[in-house]
């Protein structure tokens, strides 16, 4: 049984429309998912976090629904949607003795160690961070509590090349330890490093759901690279 | 739940909340519309639903592991717990009013509504109409909160202006009654206060967790 399963999920906006969204999500596994900016990567993230209230389909944590666990579901995952974006004025560490109250499986070493590696300091408030560091402030919030699946909107976004090589070494780790994760990223060359399936939105509809190797296979031509297929399958819908 | 509402006192409420309690205390004022410590009470959560929208409180509430409808809930029993403590303390001042200050001739000649029993009851419908009005009115966007606040201005006011006017009417008088006279008066107006603000509150919650569940945030 898949970790994570979005089936058929829709949202319709004036403009956009989300179009019969289906992946999975296995667990130790790694997903990309992938797609232009305003491709429907963050609708659908934020509707798997029921922050978006879908049109339509359904959203699936370890065989539970969304709708009718959302609190047991959000236990058990970590998620980041960007940067830290709320009380920009309070203290991180005050955030913290908050946000952990919600979690039993709290892990106050693992919070301190993210603290360290991401070279956070609790006695600054959101608004005195550069976003980088926002975006690492709220990956320390979404690692703390053991979670099994992550799901993370652009978690690289903003990172020195220093700071997101280290995080991809995370996600390995994290992934060696059982733990699934989706982030949704334009940076092909963070699927290079770490993915083990793609999942690639254009307008709204999956294009495709797969192990990197069928991605390739399936998708990319002899000797590309997959920034090079991405960039060749962009401009080829650009000029149907 | 309880987490939430911890949240809701640690995290965003705005200090004027706790501050503008006190204004319970200007049931004391001789020759003052007494029901403006109600006001006071309601414009301090008021305060706070502001400082929630200003902090981004419904985004980060909605990412804690709680479901979308508890954090509709923690924001009313946020309120409902500021104003149970500002009507506890205009209780008492009522109950001091109605006991040891009965004849005092500073209440005896005011002109203006007398603390009693028929006043809390108005105490609680203006209590209910906040929650309906105001709470309601804003988590229909979780966002705009300017025109319930002004609806519910007026409503306070009108409110405010029949309370004070009704003992003026021919045959109304006991509305104003002293000490523990009229009672079954007083105790009907007392009980009718506290079922609006419970159907008041109640449907309003029950709307706004309806209307939240299907805001995008």
């Amino acid at each position: 049984m898949s970790i994570v399963e979005v089936d058929r999920l829709c949202k319709d906006y004036p403009s956009f429309h989300l179009k019969d969204v289906s992946f999975t999500i296995e667990k130790g596994r790694i997903a990309g998912f992938i797609g232009r900016n305003g491709a429907g990567k963050t609708t659908t993230i934020k509707s798997m976090l029921n922050l978006v209230h879908p049109s339509g389909g359904a959203v699936r944590y370890f065989g539970l629904p969304l709708k009718e666990n959302e609190a047991e579901i959000k236990r058990r995952i970590g998620y980041s949607t960007g940067t830290v974006n709320y009380y920009p004025k309070k203290k991180l560490k005050d955030l913290a003795a908050v946000t952990r109250t919600f979690y039993p499986n709290w892990d106050e070493a693992a919070y301190r160690e993210y603290l360290n590696l991401f070279a956070l300091d609790e006695n600054k408030a959101p608004a005195e961070l550069s976003e980088g560091m926002k975006v690492k402030c709220n990956l320390a919030m979404a690692l703390s509590h053991k979670a099994e699946v992550l799901i993370l909107d652009e978690p690289t976004s903003g990172l020195d090349p220093f700071s997101r090589d280290e995080l991809l070494d995370l996600f390995v780790m994290l992934k060696e330890r059982g733990v699934a994760i989706l982030f949704s990223t334009h940076i092909t060359s963070d699927l290079e490093k770490c993915a083990d399936d793609i999942i690639y939105i254009r307008n709204g509809q999956i294009i495709l759901a797969s192990d990197t190797d069928t991605f390739r296979r399936e998708l990319g031509e002899e000797s590309e690279t997959l920034e090079q297929t991405m960039l060749r399958l962009e401009r080829s819908a650009r000029n149907v | 739940m309880s987490e939430m509402l911890k949240k809701e006192l640690k995290l965003s409420a705005s200090a004027l909340s706790y501050l503008f309690i006190a204004f319970a205390l200007m049931t004391m004022i001789p020759g003052y519309p007494i029901l403006m410590g109600a006001f006071f009470v309601c414009f301090g959560i008021f305060q706070s639903v502001q400082r929630c929208r200003e902090n981004n409180d419904l985004v980060y509430s909605a990412l804690l592991p709680v479901a979308k409808r508890d954090v509709v809930r923690a924001k009313y029993a946020f309120a409902v717990l500021i104003q149970a403590c500002g009507f506890l303390i205009m209780a008492i001042l009522t109950l001091l009013r109605m006991t040891v200050l009965v004849d005092a001739t500073l209440y005896r000649t005011n002109a203006l509504m007398n603390a009693n029993f028929v006043f809390l009851g108005f105490v609680l419908l203006e209590f209910g109409c906040f929650n309906l009005i105001f709470l309601g009115g804003f988590f229909k966007t979780a966002y705009y909160f300017g025109k319930p606040f002004v609806i519910f201005l007026i409503v306070f006011f009108v409110i405010l202006a029949i309370a004070e006017a009704l003992h003026h009417f021919p045959g109304l008088e006991a509305v104003n009654a002293f000490g523990f006279t009229e009672m079954p008066l007083q105790l009907a107006f007392l009980a009718g206060g506290a079922v609006a603000f419970v159907v008041m509150t109640v449907c309003s919650q029950a709307g706004a967790i309806r209307s939240f569940e299907k805001i995008d945030l």
